[in-house]
């Protein structure tokens, strides 16, 4: 989500509901015989309203599962997560008199700071990463699809490989329509293989072969980068500049072929790596908060009782 | 050249149209976590529960004193017939404790625990916050409107008043003649007619002090330290020990009244008494010397003013009233009157106006003059070296102690809050509380008797 100028209403109506809760914990703080304490009047009011911005923090989850629902666009949600999950925080320090109090409270506190440390973490990340995601990956695809899209990349290297080697080997069968283009622009006949105009050489096919089943493969194959050569941008530019220098000019658009699959790999596996860290903050922010609302009802309730 | 091409309609074949039907890893972990979190955190709650009972919904842990009770919560939180709630009530608190009120004047009582406040950690509870005090002493009103103290004080360095001894050219009520400057000075005749230089602490000690005093009389008079019992509820030493003749004054300012006694002294003590000790010191001399009835008797030097003189004793009884005038007349006029006020009462024994020596000058406030023990006493009593007259008072004033106490919200200063000098509790109405407490009650291994714990019936 990005923190834009539609933010400002709610950055400002947060900093004057900040404002004003702290213009009444201040004199509170000070002239409370007991100091701060989460039992007192205020200390309830802010407990509760902290709870209650909690508790429709919470609620984004549920309105997320029922997206057709006309309750408020989901924008207004999320804008309303955003800013009431962080005036909760500072409501309930100051319902705690910025003590942690006994074992629940501090608990709680812990799981507080946490959840809104990784949803400050996790609203940052997702301000600055899609732009950042945009310009650094053209060739990004839907997340879920990466493992699907890496195997048609694995069957698109080999078949142009073994494409490649057909013609190097002379066998017009295994040769794409372009090589043929080439040949017969070269006056080849249909019944003359093209091998010759295609200089054929078997040693150089054996060559692409093996670094197919050698380097590409395994990058291909593996959800990372795999410790492969190719999975490094400088090498894997080396290592294709090496094999145009091996191969006639002739098979340079394969191989360039070939390298930009390599490229778009690395480029899923950067996808991956950028979408967990988008989204992994995620595995410690939602969990944390079920145990924190859990945890909090049971506090409010016990609160009361003592 | 570059063959491969990235068509709209190529990147839509490769796409698996079902892909959402399957749940991805991170969702998944996503909802997994999300059912073992709250599991796990039930799951500690549940834990404390069995392990410390209600122990987990403490908002804090307990002051010292009550740290040994953690165990038992119904201890203090006391269960109401038909409520939920378990709240603290002072019933529980005067259980063990007693706490007589304030001023009967007050308009209103607060709760034991707004003041006391538990579950803060090790913090005394007797460490009260200002707020506790100035919520009543900021606009102090009283039950009959009228009150004797300031109304208005909610700071102790800006709005605590000066004391009252201070106020009102208050004098010092005491009736022993004492001039500060004078026993100050230097090469004063001292005991066996040394000469000597006195300090503060040769008169003014702790109470608590075991050595010596340097001008004592030849015996010396064991005093209590305390007498109320807010002077009871502080140690010893915070007090200065009681000026007395035989401690403080008796080693220079002896009693002698015959030169016939050498340095016999007469006690100090009532005229009567005095009067008593010359008469039969005199009656056993003459009993013992016979012949000194005729002989003449020599001007007494010490006497110059002494106008009156005796015509020669014809008996031993006359002798002996002759010379009790006489030594009586050294005493009253000279000896005793040097520091007392004593009033003539027309040939009878004179009167010694009672010396009325201020022991407590603060007498709502606890002053600790051990816990100053590092400073000299003239860092505080500035004006003592150099007061002439019994009526000064040597009280430093309450800018003194401004200097270093001040609020406790600023670190470098010492203590300013008012629970340092002032109790709230007036113990000299103290009663005697009865405990009711086994130790496997108080340590949570026994259950409670429900009459214990229930005030309510």
């Amino acid at each position: 989500m990005l923190i834009d100028r539609t933010h400002r209403n709610w950055f400002l109506g947060s900093i004057a509901g900040l404002a004003v809760a702290t213009a009444a914990y201040v004199p509170y703080s000070l002239h409370s015989p007991q100091g701060a304490r989460g039992g007192s009047t205020l200390g309830l009011i802010y407990g509760s309203l902290g709870f209650v911005f909690m508790l429709f923090a919470g609620l984004l989850g549920l309105r997320k599962k029922f997206p057709i629902w006309r309750i408020g666009r989901a924008q207004t949600w999320m804008r309303a997560h955003l800013w009431l999950g962080i005036l909760s925080f500072p409501l309930i320090l100051m319902h705690g008199g910025f003590h942690s109090g006994g074992p629940l409270t501090r608990a709680l506190m812990w799981l507080f700071v946490f959840v809104f440390g990784s949803g400050i973490l996790g609203a940052a990340l997702q301000h600055f990463m899609p732009r950042f995601h945009t310009a650094r990956l053209p060739m990004e695809t839907i997340y879920e699809e990466i493992g699907h899209v890496r195997r048609q990349l694995a069957e698109e290297a080999q078949r142009l490989v073994e494409e490649s080697c057909a013609s190097l080997e002379g066998e017009i069968s295994g040769s794409s329509e372009q090589q043929r283009a080439v040949a017969a622009s070269a006056g080849a006949n249909w019944d003359v293989t093209v091998a010759a105009g295609l200089q054929v050489d078997e040693q150089a096919s054996n060559e692409l072969r093996r670094f197919l089943h050698a380097e590409i493969e395994p990058f291909l194959g593996s959800a990372g980068s795999g410790g492969t050569r190719l999975a490094q941008p400088a090498m894997s530019r080396a290592m294709f500049t090496q094999l145009r220098v091996i191969f006639p000019a002739t098979l340079h658009s394969s191989i360039d072929d070939l390298e930009n699959i390599c490229d778009e790999k690395r480029q899923l596996d950067e996808q991956s790596r950028l979408h967990r860290i988008l989204h992994g903050w995620l595995l410690v922010h939602i969990p944390l908060s079920y145990a924190l609302l859990l945890l909090g009802a049971w506090h409010a309730v016990m609160a009361l009782r003592f | 050249m570059l063959r491969r091409t990235r068509t709209t309609k190529k990147l839509a074949r490769r796409i698996d149209l079902q892909y959402f039907t399957r749940p991805h890893p991170l969702r998944r972990w996503r909802f997994w976590l999300s059912v073992a979190v709250p599991a796990l955190a039930l799951g500690w709650l549940f834990t404390q529960r069995v392990q410390g009972g209600q122990r987990a919904y403490s908002s804090g842990p307990l002051s010292r004193s009550h740290a040994v009770f953690t165990q038992q919560c119904n201890l203090c939180h006391v269960s109401r017939a038909r409520t939920f709630a378990k709240d603290v009530s002072d019933q529980a608190c005067l259980a063990c404790h007693d706490a007589p009120l304030h001023q009967a004047n007050q308009t209103f009582t607060p709760p034991c625990s707004s003041c006391h406040v538990e579950h803060k950690g090790v913090a005394r509870l007797s460490a009260t916050s200002d707020a506790s005090c100035t919520q009543c002493h900021a606009r102090l009103q009283t039950r009959n409107g009228i009150s004797h103290y300031a109304t208005s004080i909610d700071r102790f360095e800006s709005t605590h008043p000066e004391f009252s001894a201070l106020t009102d050219h208050r004098i010092d009520p005491g009736q022993v003649r004492l001039n500060h400057y004078l026993h100050l000075q230097p090469n004063l005749l001292g005991p066996d007619n040394r000469r000597v230089q006195m300090t503060c602490d040769d008169c003014h000690r702790s109470a608590e002090a075991h050595d010596s005093w340097p001008y004592a009389g030849p015996t010396t008079v064991s005093m209590p330290a305390h007498d109320t019992a807010v002077e009871k509820s502080v140690r010893t030493s915070a007090f200065m020990a009681r000026i007395k003749f035989a401690n403080q004054c008796g080693g220079c300012h002896t009693l002698q009244f015959d030169r016939r006694f050498g340095d016999l002294q007469a006690p100090h003590d009532r005229p009567e008494a005095v009067h008593a000790f010359v008469t039969k010191q005199f009656e056993q001399y003459i009993a013992a010397h016979p012949g000194a009835v005729h002989e003449a008797e020599p001007p007494n030097r010490q006497l110059p003013e002494r106008i009156r003189i005796h015509a020669p004793a014809n008996t031993s009884s006359e002798w002996v009233q002759y010379r009790v005038e006489d030594a009586e007349w050294l005493l009253w006029t000279k000896t005793c009157k040097q520091c007392h006020v004593l009033i003539e009462r027309g040939g009878m024994l004179p009167e010694v106006v009672k010396s009325n020596i201020v022991e407590r000058w603060l007498p709502h406030a606890q002053f600790d003059h051990y816990a100053h023990r590092m400073m000299t006493c003239v860092a505080c009593h500035a004006n003592a070296p150099a007061s002439h007259n019994t009526a000064d008072v040597l009280l430093p004033g309450i800018k003194v102690c401004q200097q270093c106490h001040r609020d406790s919200s600023t670190k470098d200063t010492a203590e300013g809050r008012c629970f340092e000098c002032h109790q709230y509790h007036d113990w000299t109405q103290a009663k005697r509380t009865k405990g009711g407490f086994t130790i496997p009650e108080l340590r949570g291994t026994a259950e409670l008797h429900p009459a214990q714990v229930s005030p309510y019936p």
